[in-house]
């Protein structure tokens, strides 16, 4: 069945649309990684490989780098193991795992930006709920500043990211679990397995696809965590919170210098790519049939 | 440990209904009484930011700015993207297997690189500050994840259905309306709630492209209420409930078409 | 099928939603409302006036020329739409359209819409890097010898000119200073102090009465507005950064250490309030509102606010002086902000320098100051309310355009406002200073 020349009319809309909206531009963006245009001026000259060189050394940029990783490990690690936890107890049917799930998927409608004020209030060292209850529950030795001590702002806001998607990946987990087959699992307990070993020996082996997924998701997720960032802490106090999104950001808009920021999006593109490729391997190398 | 079960997924729980239940309230006081007392009840349930919010007619015309914006958004792309997917569907190995890359690509390119770009070729297309513009623009850049989306369902449908009407002599268009589309249709239907979510909650492309004080989208207005209020938490936060309560009811009854979206825009590919 | 009849449903609503708008295409209405502009942490803060929505006024389209203003204080949206009604009244072939950006993406917006000259034939820009960037970009049409000049009083202009050419107007003036509690001080018998011992000497006792001496809004604006009195006696050169940018200073030297330290005295002292680094503009605004703390550490614009946040409030300003008094050279910091340029790839330049002139006349400047409490360049302007009268009373003193504004770089303006959150973040100044240094010289190219 050989699917006639009519089929390019079907690409062909939308296909001009992505190619003059989206790669057009996107190779134009890339282009200006080799220049010093600053963005607003008509001319600009040719710096070769300059920018990149200049991106290898500087401080920010390596901060930014450094502060990326420390947000998506952290962004992963609870992310992933918060949502599976909870999942594992909303896998059943009824009225009130559905309601839940429902409930913890709230935050991800929310935008970024609300997501962003709501938590900004609840950090607040003075007027916030968090260090609030805290006090209010006799708790008041743990009060910190929650976005103002360098140390802690990016897990902080690291937090905030989780909690905005931790329904979403509930949702997919449960979706995993929901896949495994009932009989096995009721084989592996009539022969004896705790709770606990039906989990690592079958439950898991037969999840990793869905957490691999899930992994890789939040992983790229967390390096685009812009609004967050810049509704929060604007990458403060003292470039603490400053993470490749915002450097980028900040380098194209704020300091004028577009052929750095575009270099700096080069290298953004290549660290994603590389990811998603490692985690995309990876999940094959589990894919399990049964 | 069925109870420690329990206890976690009333601790969750507390955690998400707490922020936003303290949202709520303290919208719900006066801005003195704020900063007399942040964290308690309100002495009376007072609407006065509210009202102050909607006084005039600019919100009304922001809720519409975005509802005209997402709805075409949506709707374009789902066209544009079930057209494409299906051609991906229909099309041999190294045609399909080319088209899909060249749109999967798309979802790897941060959105700071083709910002400034797709501005310049907007303006000289004449095209700045028009709602216009932006649908285009957020369709253009969607798309990458919605063909992801829907080459993935489509995959999943029954090939002897499409052999079978194509073998009775329908036409590629026929084929797509007639069976692709009525079967895919609670999947157009996750993927469209999905992408609603993302186009309604989109700040970059309107801060860019949209300027008109008349033109804005709720987001936008949002962070405008940062810089006016700024010292005014409970008007401020009174702009956040505003903009996430139609997201909120939207999603409280069309649920399921949400919560599928999410699954299928992460899990299918 | 039921889901098929609620997806072509939505298809056609869309669908004829869509076609609904391009019907209407891109009306341009004449509503100018309120929303808008704001400080944050590396922007320069001309923050709230009045705030409040204003309903879109409709007026009559122009025939013969429409122009487009634009700029971030979406506070002051009233008074301009009655400001903008009485310019179209006398000039009745002109109609204004306002287009308002929040501050923070002022900059990056208004980059990108002044290029092609159909929007901004009259816009605001920020002194300092933003100024420098776009007439470097060769966008601001030369005002020079322009008539209405004359009508602004001429150190307050300065900003605005680059190379003998008058680029901009500044509009606005604004002491980056901070505000204090005349009621508070008074009651302790406390004066402005003259020195820093004065200073520490008034911090301590506000202290021992249980308040909190200097709220200060570490998170975002504080460091980038209090930077500027700390710094302005221990540096009194007013071309500092310049020659900071230049290479010939660096921050590691004596009069940078020296301020980072006196910020960690005043920290270590617990002159701040608790956990400074993470309190924002609305925390240290809330605190002084409320009486507890007695100085505010960020600068006039915010006075109005305050007021409308606590009617009994009875602010003024002072300058912390951080050296002694024979050898204090400047009383105070003042900035000249909100710089009215002519888009240089304008189609209208006549009818832009026309709103501009009109802005300029006093009446017109007295009207938006007595609107919106911000003080402005313009000559004679007769100002109303008990704030704009208290600074005004500034105009006589011996004050220094904004340090923080002549770095032109915006990565070394980062660098320097984030050493001082380092500081109070528990490094040492000559860490501090050093690490900054350190992003100094990768900009300058060492």
């Amino acid at each position: 069945m050989k699917p006639g020349k009519r089929l390019i009319l079907f690409y062909l809309p939308g296909t001009v649309l992505y190619l003059a909206l989206f790669v057009y531009p996107t190779l134009t963006g890339l282009y200006y990684s080799i220049t010093d245009w600053d963005g607003l001026s008509p001319s600009y000259r040719y710096v070769g490989a300059d920018n990149y060189a200049r991106l290898a050394e500087d401080i920010v940029f390596r901060k930014s780098f450094a502060n990326n990783l420390k947000f998506m490990l952290a962004v992963v690690l609870v992310q992933t193991a918060v949502s599976l936890a909870l999942a594992l107890q909303l896998t059943k049917k009824n009225k009130r795992t559905v309601a839940l799930r429902a409930l913890f998927f709230v935050p991800t409608v929310l935008s970024s930006v609300s997501v962003g004020f709501i938590w900004t209030f609840i950090y607040d060292p003075s007027l916030g709920a968090l260090n609030g209850l805290l006090e209010k529950l006799g708790l008041g030795a743990l009060t910190q500043n929650w976005l103002g001590d360098m140390d802690l702002a990016i897990f902080s806001v690291a937090a905030v990211q989780a909690w905005a998607h931790i329904g979403q990946m509930i949702v997919l987990y449960v979706a995993g679990l929901q896949a495994i087959p009932r009989e096995l699992l009721e084989a592996a307990r009539l022969d004896g397995g705790t709770r606990g070993q039906v989990f690592r020996k079958v439950t898991w082996p037969l999840l990793a696809p869905a957490a691999a997924i899930v992994v890789s998701y939040t992983t790229i997720q967390s390096f685009k965590a812009f609004d967050l960032v810049f509704t929060m802490t604007g990458g403060g106090p003292a470039y603490s919170t400053e993470i490749l999104s915002t450097f980028i950001y900040g380098a194209a808009f704020t300091n004028g210098t577009f052929g750095f920021a575009s270099a700096a999006s080069v290298v953004f593109l290549a660290l994603i790519s590389l990811i998603t490729y490692l985690q995309f391997r990876l999940l094959r190398a589990d894919r399990v049939s049964y | 440990m069925r109870g420690l079960g329990r206890i976690a997924l009333a601790a969750y729980a507390s955690v998400i209904l707490l922020p936003l239940m303290l949202l709520v309230i303290t919208t719900m006081k006066t801005t003195p009484e704020f900063y007399a007392d942040p964290l308690g009840l309100p002495r009376r349930w007072d609407f006065s930011h509210y009202r102050e919010l909607f006084d005039g007619q600019t919100m009304w015309r922001y809720f519409g700015n975005s509802a005209v914006v997402t709805l075409s958004t949506v709707a374009l792309e789902l066209l544009l993207a079930g057209m494409i997917a299906y051609g991906i569907l229909r099309s041999g190995r190294k045609l399909g297997g080319f088209m899909f890359a060249l749109f999967a690509a798309g979802l790897m390119v941060p959105s700071q690189v083709n910002m400034i770009p797709i501005y310049s070729l907007l303006r000289k297309l004449g095209w700045t500050n028009s709602l216009t513009g932006l649908v285009l623009v957020s369709a253009a850049v969607l798309l990458p994840l919605s063909v992801f989306m829907l080459s993935g369902f489509m995959r999943t449908l029954p090939k002897e259905m499409l052999e079978a009407g194509a073998i009775d002599g329908a036409g590629e268009a026929t084929l797509l309306v007639r069976i692709v589309f009525p079967l895919c249709a609670p999947y157009l239907a996750s993927t469209a709630a999905f992408l609603f979510v993302i186009v309604w909650n989109d700040l970059l492309f309107p801060i860019l492209l949209v300027g008109g004080k008349d033109k804005l989208t709720l987001p936008l207005a949002l962070l405008q209420f940062r810089g006016e209020f700024v010292t005014d938490y409970p008007m401020l936060l009174t702009g956040v409930v505003v903009s996430t309560v139609p997201m909120i009811v939207l999603f409280v009854f069309l649920q399921r078409y949400f919560i599928s979206g999410a699954l299928a825009g992460s899990l299918k590919g | 099928m039921r889901y098929k009849s609620k997806l072509v449903t939505l298809l056609v609503a869309a669908t004829a939603l869509t076609a609904a708008l391009s019907a209407c295409g891109s009306a341009s209405s004449n509503g100018n409302s309120a929303n808008g502009g704001a400080p944050n942490d590396a922007s320069p803060s001309v923050s709230a006036g009045s705030s409040s929505e204003a309903p879109s006024s409709s007026a009559p389209s122009g025939e013969k020329a429409t122009i487009s203003f634009i700029h971030w204080r979406g506070e002051d949206a009233k008074a301009f739409d009655a400001i903008i009604g009485k310019f179209e009244r006398e000039n009745p072939n002109i109609t204004v359209e306002t287009q308002v950006f929040p501050s923070d993406q002022y900059q990056s917006t208004a980059q990108a819409k002044l290029a092609d000259g159909s929007v901004g034939d009259v816009f605001a820009s920020f002194p300092g890097a933003q100024f420098a960037s776009i007439a470097k970009a060769g966008l601001y049409a030369d005002l020079s010898g322009a008539a209405f000049l004359s009508n602004f009083l001429p150190s307050l202009i300065e900003a605005g000119q680059r190379d003998g050419k008058q680029l901009a107007v500044p509009y606005q003036l604004v002491y980056n200073i901070p505000i204090y509690n005349a009621d508070i001080f008074a009651k302790y018998g406390l004066e402005p102090p003259k020195d820093w011992n004065g200073f520490l000497a008034a911090a301590e006792k506000l202290k021992s009465e249980g308040l909190v001496p200097i709220a200060f809004p570490g998170a975002d604006i504080g460091p980038g507005q209090f930077m500027n009195p700390m710094v302005m006696n221990n540096a009194p050169d007013p071309d500092i950064f310049a020659k900071l940018e230049a290479g010939e200073t660096k921050l590691t030297d004596e009069w940078w250490v020296k301020t980072l330290s006196q910020f960690k005295e005043l920290n270590d002292k617990g002159y701040f309030q608790k956990d400074a680094l993470g309190t924002k503009d609305q925390g240290a605004g809330a605190l002084f509102a409320q009486g507890k703390a007695a100085i505010l550490a960020t600068g006039s614009y915010q006075l109005a606010q305050n007021k409308k946040n606590n009617p009994e409030l009875n602010q003024k300003l002072l300058a912390p002086i951080t050296v002694s008094e024979d050898q204090a050279v400047y009383e105070g910091i003042h900035t000249t902000t909100f710089m009215l340029g002519v888009n240089a790839k304008s189609k209208h330049p006549e009818e832009a320098k026309k709103f501009i002139e009109f802005l300029s006349r006093k009446d017109i400047a007295g009207e938006y100051a007595n609107a919106t409490g911000q003080n402005v360049t313009v000559k004679d302007v007769e100002y109303t309310s008990d704030e704009l009268k208290t600074v005004a009373e500034w105009t006589d003193k011996k004050t220094r355009f904004q340090p923080r504004f002549t770095i032109t770089n915006a990565e070394i303006q980062k660098a320097v406002t984030s050493s001082i959150q380092a500081v109070l973040g528990g490094n040492s100044p000559e860490q501090a200073a050093r690490e900054a240094q350190a992003i100094v010289d990768q900009q300058i190219g060492k």
